[in-house]
C-alpha cells in the first residue's frame, strides 16, 4: 500500500467529502478501501470532522418531519378528511382548510405531496387541540389575519386574507415578539387569490404578541420595519 | 435573538456531546423497528444541520428543503443499516445528506440553477439571518479551520460546503490535482487532531 497504493491512498480525504466524481475513480478507490485496513478508520474519522461542519452549518427550516406512517404504509390520499367536518362550521377556520386543500392542488410530486401532508398533519393537530383560540385581527395595511392558537401545544396557525401584494424583493415575515426577545416564526407564502397558505409556529409562551412586518427578502433575523399587526397572544 | 433557546430548533452536537451521540444512536436503532416517536426525536435534532449542509451545497432553500425531506425519508427506510460500530447516528445521517446534496448538484439541471444562485449565497444577510444555534460548534470549526493552511482550507470548504470535487477545487484554487488531494486529506488530519474526534 505504501508504494503502490500511496496514491490511490492519499484520495481518503476526497473521498470521505464525497469530492471524488463518480465512475471509475470511485470504484477504484472503493477496491482500494477493500484492501486497507487502516482506510476505514481514516475515514470514519474524516466523516466525523464532516459532521462537525455539518453541524457548524445547522440552519433553521421550517420542515416538519415526514409522514412516515404513510410510507411505511400508504394510505388514501386523502388524509385530512376526518377533521374536515369538524372544522366546516367556523369561517374563519374553514378559510384555513381551503389553504391546505390548495396545497394539495399544488403539490405536483410524491415528494410535495408528502410535504404538504406532513405539514397538513401538524396543523391538523393545532386546529383538533382541545383547547383551541380563534382569533382574528386586521392589518394596517389592509387584510385580515386568522390566528388558531392552541396553548396547551404552544403553537399555533396563521393565515391571512386580502394583504396587499409586495413589490419584488419583499416578504411578509411572522414574529413572536417576547418580553425579553423577538423570534421570528416563519415567512408567509406566496398568497393566492388573496390568501396565504397556514403557516405552523412553535415555541408560542405567555406573554408573546405575534407581529406580522415587510422585510426585504429572504427575512430578517430581527424584524427592521414597524409591525402591521401586534395581536396579543392569551396564553 | 438566540434561536437555540427555542425548543423547535434545538439538537445535540454530533462531537461535542458525547452522552447525546449515544442516545441518537440508540435512537437509531428504535427507528429501525419502527419507532415513530424515535424518529421524530432524530428528526428533531438531525435535520437543522442536514438542512443547513444541504442548502450550504444546493444553495436554494426550496430545493435543500426537497432533498432534506429525502434524506430524512431514506434515514427511516434504512435504519436497519445503520451499524454504530461503523460510526454514529449524526455521522451516518450527515454522511448521507452530503452524499444527497452531492448526487443532485451534479445533475446537470440543478447545476445549472445552482449557478444562478451563486450571487444570493454571497450575501452575508443570508448566513446571518438563517444560520441557527450551533455557535459553539460554529466557534470550533471556524478556531479549526484558522489552523489550516489557506489551500488546505479553502480546498475543504470547497468541497465539502461548496460540493465541488477535487478536480474542479483544483481548477479553481489553480493547484494541481496531485496537490489538492493532499491537501484535503492534510487538512482534514489537522481538523480531526483540532476537534478531538477519535
Amino acid at each position: 500500500m505504501r508504494l503502490l497504493g500511496h496514491d490511490m491512498h492519499s484520495l481518503s480525504g476526497a473521498y470521505a467529502l464525497d469530492a471524488l466524481e463518480g465512475g471509475a475513480e470511485r470504484d477504484r478507490f472503493t477496491r482500494h478501501l477493500n484492501r486497507c485496513q487502516s482506510c476505514a478508520g481514516e475515514i470514519r474519522g474524516f466523516r466525523e470532522v464532516a459532521t462537525a461542519m455539518a453541524f457548524a452549518a445547522a440552519a433553521r427550516t421550517r420542515q416538519l418531519p415526514p409522514e412516515v406512517r404513510t410510507h411505511a404504509r400508504p394510505r388514501r390520499t386523502r388524509a385530512w378528511v376526518p377533521w374536515v367536518p369538524w372544522l366546516s362550521g367556523a369561517i374563519a377556520t374553514a378559510s384555513i382548510v381551503v389553504a391546505v386543500l390548495f396545497g394539495f392542488a399544488q403539490a405536483h410530486t410524491q415528494q410535495e405531496l408528502n410535504q404538504v401532508r406532513a405539514e397538513n398533519q401538524a396543523i391538523a393537530l393545532v386546529l383538533s387541540a382541545p383547547q383551541v383560540r380563534l382569533l382574528t385581527h386586521s392589518t394596517s395595511k389592509g387584510g385580515v389575519a386568522t390566528v388558531v392558537l392552541a396553548a396547551d401545544r404552544h403553537q399555533l396557525v396563521v393565515t391571512t386574507n386580502g394583504l396587499p401584494a409586495l413589490p419584488a424583493g419583499k416578504v411578509y415575515q411572522l414574529w413572536l415578539i417576547g418580553k425579553t426577545k423577538i423570534v421570528s416564526a416563519g415567512l408567509l407564502p406566496a398568497s393566492t387569490s388573496g390568501q396565504t397558505p397556514p403557516v405552523l409556529a412553535s415555541g408560542v409562551v405567555k406573554g408573546d404578541t405575534l407581529g406580522l412586518t415587510v422585510e426585504p427578502a429572504p427575512g430578517s433575523a430581527q424584524p427592521t420595519t414597524k409591525p402591521i399587526l401586534a395581536l396579543p397572544l392569551p396564553l | 435573538m438566540n434561536p437555540s433557546d427555542s425548543d423547535a430548533f434545538r439538537f445535540k452536537s454530533a462531537t461535542t456531546d458525547r452522552r447525546g451521540e449515544r442516545d441518537l444512536d440508540d435512537l437509531l436503532v428504535h427507528v429501525a423497528r419502527g419507532d415513530q416517536e424515535a424518529f421524530e426525536a432524530v428528526y428533531d435534532r438531525l435535520v437543522g444541520p442536514a438542512y443547513g449542509v444541504i442548502r450550504r451545497v444546493l444553495r436554494d432553500p426550496s430545493q435543500s428543503e426537497e432533498v432534506t425531506q429525502e434524506v430524512l425519508l431514506e434515514v427511516w427506510r434504512t435504519a436497519a443499516r445503520f451499524d454504530p460500530a461503523m460510526g454514529g447516528a449524526a455521522t451516518w445521517v450527515m454522511t448521507i445528506a452530503h452524499r444527497r446534496a452531492i448526487d443532485r448538484v451534479r445533475s446537470t439541471t440543478a447545476a445549472a440553477d445552482r449557478e444562478h444562485k451563486t450571487a444570493e449565497f454571497r450575501t452575508p444577510h443570508d448566513e446571518v439571518a438563517e444560520a441557527v444555534e450551533a455557535s459553539l460548534d460554529r466557534e470550533r470549526v471556524r478556531r479549526c479551520l484558522d489552523g489550516l493552511t489557506e489551500v488546505q482550507r479553502e480546498s475543504i470548504t470547497l468541497a465539502y460546503y461548496g460540493g465541488y470535487s477535487y478536480r474542479q477545487v483544483s481548477d479553481l484554487l489553480k493547484v494541481t490535482l496531485g496537490a489538492i488531494k493532499t491537501r484535503i486529506r492534510d487538512g482534514l488530519i489537522r481538523m480531526r487532531d483540532c476537534l478531538g474526534v477519535s
